[in-house]
């Protein structure tokens, strides 16, 4: 496996604190009620799309699902563009239509984000598909979790990817729950990887909060995929740490594990990381200026996104047909 | 003499899961999220402790297989309630509902049936957008075999409920969300509607107000107003979607001489459309003007609130429509002003605060 060098682990950490500390802004502004739409955290996901999209050129592309504000920012989406999204704002990445669901920035090779379980994986199979006609060399990542893993149609869309060798990574995010059922309530005691395997796809299973052992994995399946070796599978353990959707933590619920959440969170991808580059000799001060040109980033892109306008009444009823 | 209840629509569809799995040993309750804290929106709260786990069930990701499942265990003797806390999800059950459920009982010449009910949340509201808050039943009422439900009050909560678990076929039991903090009088004891008829809940003499499900509390908000107008409605609650009570509509129409249908559906191909064409087949002579149909637009619900405030009907345009066909424009603004509200529209009441 090949191992991130220093600056690269130091980048890699700068992507993932990016993530955090919007994520973390939207959580703290959430409560004003001026973002009127369910928004999903991705808060102690973050090395799985850092890690991922580290790899991919701006022609690659990415789908995600309900929970892709990771997803967007790893693959370069707008921050101001996000924001103004939540915001419900003419700016927003779809001008407001879709809210925290539905992000998408084609400049950035973000195709799209929907909420309905499994409803992007097939469609990301079938740009996949439009890619490998053109002979593009590009490679599409469709990143879901566990629960979107039950869905028939996901393995109706690993039948076709493999049986057409598409230039598609499949990720799968296990943090274990759906909602708030756990896994054991909804799979038997099995690998998911290795029904992917089976399908026929090349497929492993990973630390997903290790952000460099998710970036060696994915590298190895990108290069496979980029080679026309076939659609790649990439299972990855992880942990939601807020609620399935909302700013808040609800540990109190009592749905998990007493003590899971407080042994995930010392597995925390940042502290992990942060830890490892110490090791390596990189200064706090280093880490406390990104810290800093992040904290005024997030600030601006949220002034710059407030300060526009709503969008038209009469742009509600167009792009209905084409 | 009978107790009567005071409860939400929530709690009296609580109320009539549990005493269905009293009543019925063969029923089952499963979806995403039946037993988990949140409980579908507390609708399914203690049940699973009561019931037992093998009877109270969460279940896979898996709408389209999980719906066929329920299928051939209903064909096998239970009684399974399958839940989508948005109607938008059983669109992935599409095939098992209208493929087999709907059909099993006709294609095998009525010597099977599927006992099954699935429930169905839609809504409106904080963002849903375009893939969460569709309102969909028209395109289930379509479907013969599939016996559509559609109640308003807390009673009919309880009792359609009841009838729908104790209905040898397959029933969609639509709730809007909104509805599910209204309260009502529950009297476990009054005679089953047996799923069919509609109910008048208003008794007027000046025009007729059909509505559906969560525009029926908006037509009464506007009918307590048009009354300290001087204008009496009739409101009739079309809870049922197959068979769509047309004969209680005429009835009020022969009355009244004005109809007036709000759907909360996109204006095409909705029910209310249905109402309104089978009632002017019928007697096109009773109605003194054209019919009026209030119904949401036909296009997607946008998710921001800037927007979005702007896509539902409510009370106000029915007041308003109800004014035009009288020819009382005139009080036009007084009425608008009484009904005004400064509430958001993408919220239900003011304790409501996100995210769902
Ligand atoms: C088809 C469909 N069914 C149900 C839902 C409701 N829902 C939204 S997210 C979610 C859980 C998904 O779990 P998973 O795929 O593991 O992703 P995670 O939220 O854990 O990141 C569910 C059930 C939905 N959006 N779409």
């Amino acid at each position: 496996m090949n191992v991130p060098t220093t600056a690269e682990l130091q980048d890699l950490y700068y992507r993932m604190l990016r993530i955090r500390r919007a994520e973390e802004a939207i959580a703290a502004r959430y409560a004003e009620q001026h973002m009127r739409c369910p928004t999903h955290l991705c808060i102690g996901e973050e090395a799985i799309a850092v890690g991922v999209c580290a790899h991919l050129t701006e022609s690659d592309k990415v789908f995600s699902n309900h929970r892709g504000h990771g997803h967007y920012l790893a693959k370069g989406g707008s921050l101001v563009g996000l924001i103004a999204e939540l915001y419900g704002l003419a700016a927003g990445c779809c001008g407001g239509r879709g809210g925290s669901m539905h992000l998408s920035d084609l400049s950035a090779g973000f195709i799209a984000s929907t909420p309905i379980v499994g409803g992007t994986v097939p469609v990301a199979a079938g740009y996949a598909w439009g890619e490998q006609r053109r002979n593009s060399n590009n490679v599409v990542v469709v990143f879901f979790g566990d629960g979107c893993f039950e869905e028939g149609v996901l393995h109706e869309t690993m039948n076709f990817a493999v049986l057409k060798k598409l230039p598609l990574v499949m990720v799968c995010e296990n943090n274990q729950y759906s909602v708030m059922t756990p896994l054991y309530e909804r799979q038997p005691a099995r690998d998911i990887y290795q029904i992917a395997a089976a399908h026929g796809l090349q497929a492993v299973s990973g630390d997903g909060n290790k952000v460099e052992h998710v970036h060696a994995l994915a590298e190895n399946a990108l290069a496979a995929a980029r080679n026309g070796e076939g659609p790649q599978f990439l299972e990855l353990h992880t942990h939601r740490w807020p609620e399935h959707c909302g700013p808040n933590e609800d540990d109190e619920l009592g749905y998990r594990m007493p003590g899971e959440l407080l042994a995930w969170k010392q597995r925390c991808p940042l502290l992990h990381t942060g830890r490892t580059l110490a090791d390596a000799r990189v200064g706090a001060e280093i880490l406390l200026a990104l810290e800093q040109q992040i904290g005024a980033e997030i600030a601006l892109a949220f002034s710059e996104a407030l300060a526009g306008p709503a969008p038209a009444l009469a742009s509600m009823e167009r792009h209905v047909y084409v | 003499m009978s107790e009567i209840l005071t409860l939400s629509y929530g709690a009296a569809i609580r109320e009539a899961l549990d005493d269905g799995l009293a009543r019925f040993p063969d029923m089952l309750l499963i979806g995403e999220g039946v037993p988990d804290p949140k409980t579908i929106f507390a609708t399914t709260q203690g049940l699973r402790e009561k019931y037992g786990a093998e009877r109270v069930l969460d279940m896979p990701l898996a709408e389209n297989g999980m719906t066929g499942i329920c299928i051939g265990a209903a064909l096998a003797g239970m009684r399974p309630v399958l839940v989508h806390q948005r109607i938008d999800f059983a669109l992935l059950a599409m095939d098992q509902l209208v493929n087999n459920a709907a059909k099993w009982h006709y294609m095998f010449d009525g010597k099977q049936s599927v006992p099954l009910v699935v429930r169905v949340i839609i809504g409106r509201g904080w963002g849903q957008g375009p893939q969460h808050s569709q309102s969909l039943q028209a395109m289930f009422a379509q479907v013969p075999g599939l016996k559509v439900v559609m109640p308003t009050t807390a009673g009919d909560a309880y009792h359609f409920m009841l009838d729908a678990i104790a209905d040898d076929g397959p029933v969609l039991f639509v709730e809007h969300r909104w509805l599910h903090h209204v309260t009502g009088q529950v009297d476990k004891d009054r005679p089953a509607a047996g799923l069919s008829r509609a109910a008048r809940l208003r008794e007027g003499r000046d025009v007729t107000i059909a509505a559906f499900s969560h525009m029926t509390i908006e037509a009464l908000k506007a009918a307590v107003v048009l009354t300290e107008h001087g204008i009496e409605a009739d409101v009739v609650d079309m809870r049922c979607l197959t068979p769509l009570d047309v004969d209680t509509v005429a009835r009020s129409v022969a009355k009244t001489g004005l109809l007036l249908v709000a759907d909360c559906a996109p204006e095409m191909a909705s029910l209310g459309h249905t109402l309104i064409s089978r009632l002017y087949q019928r007697q096109q002579n009773a109605l003194k003007q054209a019919p009026r149909l209030i119904a949401y637009p036909n296009h997607p619900v946008p998710t921001t609130h800037f927007l979005a405030n702007h896509y539902y009907p409510g009370a106000e345009r029915i007041a308003e429509s109800a004014l035009e066909l009288l020819d009382r424009r005139p009080l036009l603004d007084s009425v608008r002003r009484q009904l005004q509200s400064d509430l958001a529209k993408d919220q239900p009441d003011r304790s409501f605060v996100g995210p769902f």
